[in-house]
């Protein structure tokens, strides 16, 4: 009982310091949106923790993060093993060879008429395919190893990009066309100069869905055979023994591998799309 | 009107028979497996307990010893391993009762690959089930002192998906197969027995034991429970007898029952006679000296990367408190 009060009480007390903390002038500066942010996750496991011992939750529905946290300092060496394997070798080399295959594809898509008619629609097709029916195929394929998962991120991945890039091909403004055209631009001159940066932020926003994309791709791949070690291997196994601390330690490795990611492209994009209205400051 | 009065009593009395409810969290998807348990709530031998009996197929993401703790079961079907495993973890998970006398779980290779006895392991690639299931094979290295972590001069081990493709494709040189299931499902992909060696856990002194029946500890200080589990036990095990005798109607029942419509009638006539083989040595009562190979084999792989049980059970592990009543 004291637990949840405790817990209910923190929480309380967290959200009007953060109320305060927001409104104050050091809450209009960097450190101060660092400060409101980091004490928001904090509540939280303070919340989810007081809940869980207050409520006396088994372990085995879930665990505390007092238990998860100390599971994820003791097994490091297993979680790096599990990242290279599933997020290094499945998900970003998947994730590279579906985007360029997608780039490749949207460009040659827009320069033929023909193309558009045929591969969008096969692209479309091959999304709709559910992973929980192509996975097992692809390793049968591919082998038990990173391979098979890497292919089913390709699969994941392709058609967002696709999509996004092919739409953002034919995002030129007339007036700019009509410019190219009195300049006399080739085809190269006119994709180079104009149309592959007027698909950038397009091309980003596929990418920041692909990223997520990729990673549950790579995981739940591991679910229909894989080798003994990688993240959707460790959460299927370890659920089936009860390990329920290790299967959080391993999603918060997920939550944090995703969010690098999706943060590392959103670094990229404001960089190469400086230019778009959106990234304005 | 008395006769009224009578008929009115006689039918409260049955509806409050009626009241006991009981949940079955079944280990896999509805088949043969589970044989008893579909025969006895098809021919009606729970009703005739005055038990209204709800059984919940399992399937490959669902572990039945989180569905007990989360309160979705009253008593579930699990294999011996896993329930003790859960009960280190604190969750006191009691063997009432033990239909599978016998393992139906084997070990095959292709003889093209060249593994002709376990000496031959050494370097070969393995398919294992995990998800609880890995613990035999484990103890099994353990005892042959291979290890398993793809170092040179031991095994490669690969997480098997549920189904024989990893033998059929050559990705492995031997997989995990139940006598019940996909060992038959090797057969009928055109390889025959002669081409196949066929390791048995119980053989190789590392058996344990399967599907038996388990509950939570705390509600077996209810003698009302006990009762409730001893009159299902005993409809239970009536149902697994008949499906022995009747192994074609328990295959059409089986189907029947299949929500998923996944199951085909031959495969689980088939199933159905390998499992009866497994069952016909039980009347239901658990037998300590099973119990205790199972946790010898256990005790013999403690390592940290696969810990089933890390010591022996603490506590009643299992009972024949039940089994006593239902077979008096």
């Amino acid at each position: 009982m004291i637990w949840l009060v405790g817990a209910v009480l923190v929480w309380l007390g967290a959200w009007a310091l953060n109320v305060r903390l927001a409104a104050s002038a050091f809450g209009r500066t960097r450190a101060g949106r660092l400060a409101v942010a980091t004490l928001f996750g904090i509540t939280l496991l303070v919340l989810w923790e007081g809940l869980v011992r207050g409520l006396a939750v088994s372990p085995i529905i879930l665990p505390g993060p007092s238990v998860i946290g100390p599971k994820i300092a003791a097994s490091l060496p297993t979680l790096w093993a599990d990242f290279v394997q599933t997020v290094v070798k499945g998900a970003l080399s998947g994730f590279a060879i579906g985007t360029a295959a997608a780039f490749v594809a949207a460009i040659a898509i827009d320069r033929s008429p023909f193309l558009q008619k045929g591969l969008l629609p096969i692209g479309n097709f091959v999304s709709a395919l559910p992973i929980v029916g192509l996975a097992p195929v692809l390793v049968m394929w591919f082998g038990f190893d990173w391979h098979s998962k890497a292919a089913v991120v390709v699969v994941m991945v392709f058609f967002p990009l696709l999509v996004n890039m092919v739409a953002g091909l034919q995002a030129t403004d007339p007036l700019h066309r009509d410019l190219m055209a009195t300049y006399s631009a080739s085809y190269p001159q006119r994709l180079m100069k104009l149309r592959l940066p007027a698909a950038m932020p397009f091309f980003f926003n596929g990418l920041k869905i692909a990223a997520t994309l990729a990673l549950i791709g790579a995981i739940v791949a591991e679910f229909f055979g894989s080798p003994i070690v990688g993240m959707g291997f460790r959460i299927s196994t370890e659920v089936g023994r009860l390990g329920l601390d290790m299967v959080w330690a391993t999603i918060a490795v997920a939550a944090l591998s995703g969010s690098a990611l999706y943060g590392l492209i959103a670094l990229i994009e404001s960089r190469v799309t400086f230019w778009h209205p959106s990234q304005r400051k | 009107m008395k006769k009224f009065l009578t008929a009115a009593a006689l039918a409260s009395l049955a509806t409050s028979a009626q009241a006991e409810d009981v949940t079955l969290q079944l280990k896999w998807v509805t088949q043969a497996q589970f044989a008893g348990y579909y025969v006895a709530k098809d021919k009606g031998f729970y009703e005739e307990e005055g038990l209204t009996v709800t059984i919940k197929p399992g399937g490959p993401d669902i572990a039945p010893e989180q569905v007990i703790a989360g309160g979705g079961a009253d008593i579930i079907t699990t294999w011996m391993p896993a329930a003790l495993a859960a009960r280190e973890r604190g969750l006191p998970l009691v063997n009432i009762a033990q239909p599978f006398k016998e393992g139906g779980l084997k070990f095959t290779c292709l003889k093209d690959s060249g593994v002709e006895t376990t000496a031959d392991f050494p370097g070969r690639t393995l398919g294992v089930w995990f998800f609880g299931n890995e613990y035999p094979f484990y103890a099994w290295m353990a005892k042959l002192g291979l290890n398993t972590d793809g170092a040179e001069g031991g095994v490669t081990v690969l997480k098997q998906a549920f189904n024989v493709d990893a033998l059929l494709q050559k990705q492995a040189d031997c997989i995990s197969v139940m006598s019940y299931n996909e060992y038959g499902q090797v057969i009928d992909a055109g390889i025959s027995e002669d081409q196949l060696v066929t390791f048995t856990y119980k053989d190789e002194g590392v058996g344990v034991l399967e599907d038996g029946l388990y509950v939570l500890e705390d509600r077996l200080a209810d003698p009302a429970f006990v009762e409730t589990m001893a009159k299902f036990v005993r409809a239970s095990m009536k149902g697994w007898k008949y499906a022995e005798a009747n192994p074609d109607e328990a295959a059409e029942i089986i189907v029947e029952n299949d929500e998923s419509g996944a199951q085909r009638l031959e495969h689980q006539q088939y199933m159905m006679s390998e499992v009866a083989k497994l069952t016909a040595g039980s009347d239901g009562k658990l037998d300590p000296a099973d119990f205790d190979q199972t946790v010898a084999t256990l005790l013999a792989a403690v390592s940290p990367d696969n810990p089933a049980i890390t010591k022996a059970p603490e506590g009643m592990a299992w009972t024949h408190a039940v089994t006593d009543i239902a077979l008096k």
